[in-house]
């Protein structure tokens, strides 16, 4: 684990949840106030969290905004977080991507979102470098389960994740009606677990 | 409603739905722990395709994050008896929220706990103001197709909200729409967008109204209901 008080930039080692202080131990340390083990959470999620948000929000400058409220809100809420329902990466990754998806409902009306079909794949890292060093074993076991669901599946889960869009409109983009699109969205999640595991459990 | 408001699982788990079905399925997994069990584990895996977009943040944001924490005030730790958020939301429900729950329409309240879309926010004081009137009389209906209309009506605010939780939206594209039957015709007080089942829809002026109708209409509404009504509850 890092002690990156002044790392401008997260260890990569340290995103993958797992050895001695993880989200958990440190999310239980914010919720007594210790602001250290804030900072070493942040090194941990904030890539996660931030890229979320701008894949979902697309651009950088909103994203960057929304991000530093979800982080301020895992500081002040850490006493919410009750490990019995998860791991504390998927709770804040919660958080994130709700507000994500709101600040993207509030925002833009409907009509512009649609313009956004089939680009889930653009986005343009901050830094193309480090993404690709740091993110790779990150991203990549996602991929590869995302290519084991079925393309209706696939596209369902993808499009309301990365891109918030709610099922009815799912379903507009997809030309499927709303009761397979809904169970697309849940076979296709449970999918997904199956194939990640149950592999975190910090 | 119970199945139904259960098929909008996955979707939740993704963010997919909109505020009044979040309310509706919030309420469903707080009666159903099966249910609760299975979202965690979703949502697990949701939070998952967050590494698939994991991305260097702006250097500055954690000199900004970091700095920002040290004038927010954490709220306090669970007491010893761990209460859950959902839980605690609905310990402070007002006693209105019981009445109307009591009904089986605590869908309407859950909505304005859990609302927060700016736009939202005066129509939910305003249903909130009118739950809480002290003459609330409260009437129901089935949705033919399954579903309840629930209508709660005060006549000191002369005013009405109308809960409608349908089990399915119409088919065909088509969408429900709200009217309150007056002795100069029914009057539209609402339509809703295509795929939508549940609604909650303030209505002043509800004294002259003989009865409340739900009707099945082409996308957008129509201007005299289409009959026969999907549901009819006199008042």
């Amino acid at each position: 684990m890092a002690e990156s008080g002044t790392s401008r930039r997260p260890e990569h080692l340290s995103a993958v949840p797992d050895p001695d202080p993880g989200p958990a131990d440190l999310l239980r340390a914010v919720a007594g106030g210790d602001e250290k083990a804030f900072a070493r959470l942040y090194d941990l999620v904030a890539p996660r969290v931030y890229g979320l948000i701008r894949r979902v929000l697309r651009d950088p400058a909103q994203a960057e905004e929304v991000a530093q409220e979800v982080l301020v809100e895992v500081w002040r809420t850490a006493a919410r977080f009750d490990p019995a329902r998860g791991s504390a990466t998927a709770w804040i990754c919660t958080i994130a991507h709700r507000r994500a998806v709101d600040r993207v409902r509030s925002e833009q009306a409907a009509a512009d979102r649609l313009s956004y079909v089939g680009r889930a794949q653009v986005e343009v890292p901050y830094d193309a470098v480090a993404d690709e060093v740091s993110g790779r074993l990150e991203r990549q076991q996602v991929r590869r389960c995302l290519h084991d669901l079925t393309e209706l599946q696939r596209q369902a889960v993808t499009l309301a994740y990365y891109q918030g869009h709610t099922y009815p409109q799912v379903a507009e983009l997809l030309g499927a009606p709303l009761p397979t699109v809904k169970t697309r969205m849940r076979d296709g999640l449970i999918r997904l677990r199956d194939c990640l595991g149950s592999g975190v459990t910090a | 409603m119970t199945a139904s408001v259960h098929s909008l699982i996955g979707p939740y788990a993704l963010d997919a739905v909109d505020d009044l079905e979040r309310a509706a399925f919030d309420r469903h997994l707080s009666e159903c722990g099966a249910c609760r069990a299975e979202v965690d584990e979703l949502r697990e895996a949701a939070a998952r395709l967050a590494d698939g977009a994991w991305s260097v943040p702006p250097p500055a944001l954690r000199e900004n994050v970091l700095a920002a924490i040290g004038s927010v005030r954490q709220i306090a730790p669970a007491s010893p008896a761990p209460v859950r958020a959902p839980r605690r939301l609905r310990l402070v429900t007002a006693a209105a929220a019981v009445v109307v729950a009591a009904a089986g329409a605590a869908t309407a309240v859950y909505a304005i706990q859990d609302h927060r879309v700016r736009v939202e926010q005066s129509r939910t004081e305003a249903v909130r103001a009118l739950l809480a009137a002290p003459d609330l009389v409260l009437k129901e209906g089935t949705v033919a197709g399954g579903g309840r209309v629930t209508v709660a009506t005060s006549k000191l605010r002369d005013a009405g909200v109308i809960m409608l939780a349908a089990d399915a939206a119409p088919t065909g594209g088509r969408v429900f729409e709200l009217w309150t039957i007056r002795s100069s015709g029914p009057v539209s007080v609402g339509t809703l967008a295509p795929g939508q089942t549940v609604a909650v829809q303030v209505v002043n002026g509800m004294e002259q109204a003989s009865g409340v109708g739900v009707s099945v209409e082409p996308p957008g509404g129509s201007k005299t209901p289409t009959t026969p009504l999907a549901a009819s509850v006199p008042l």
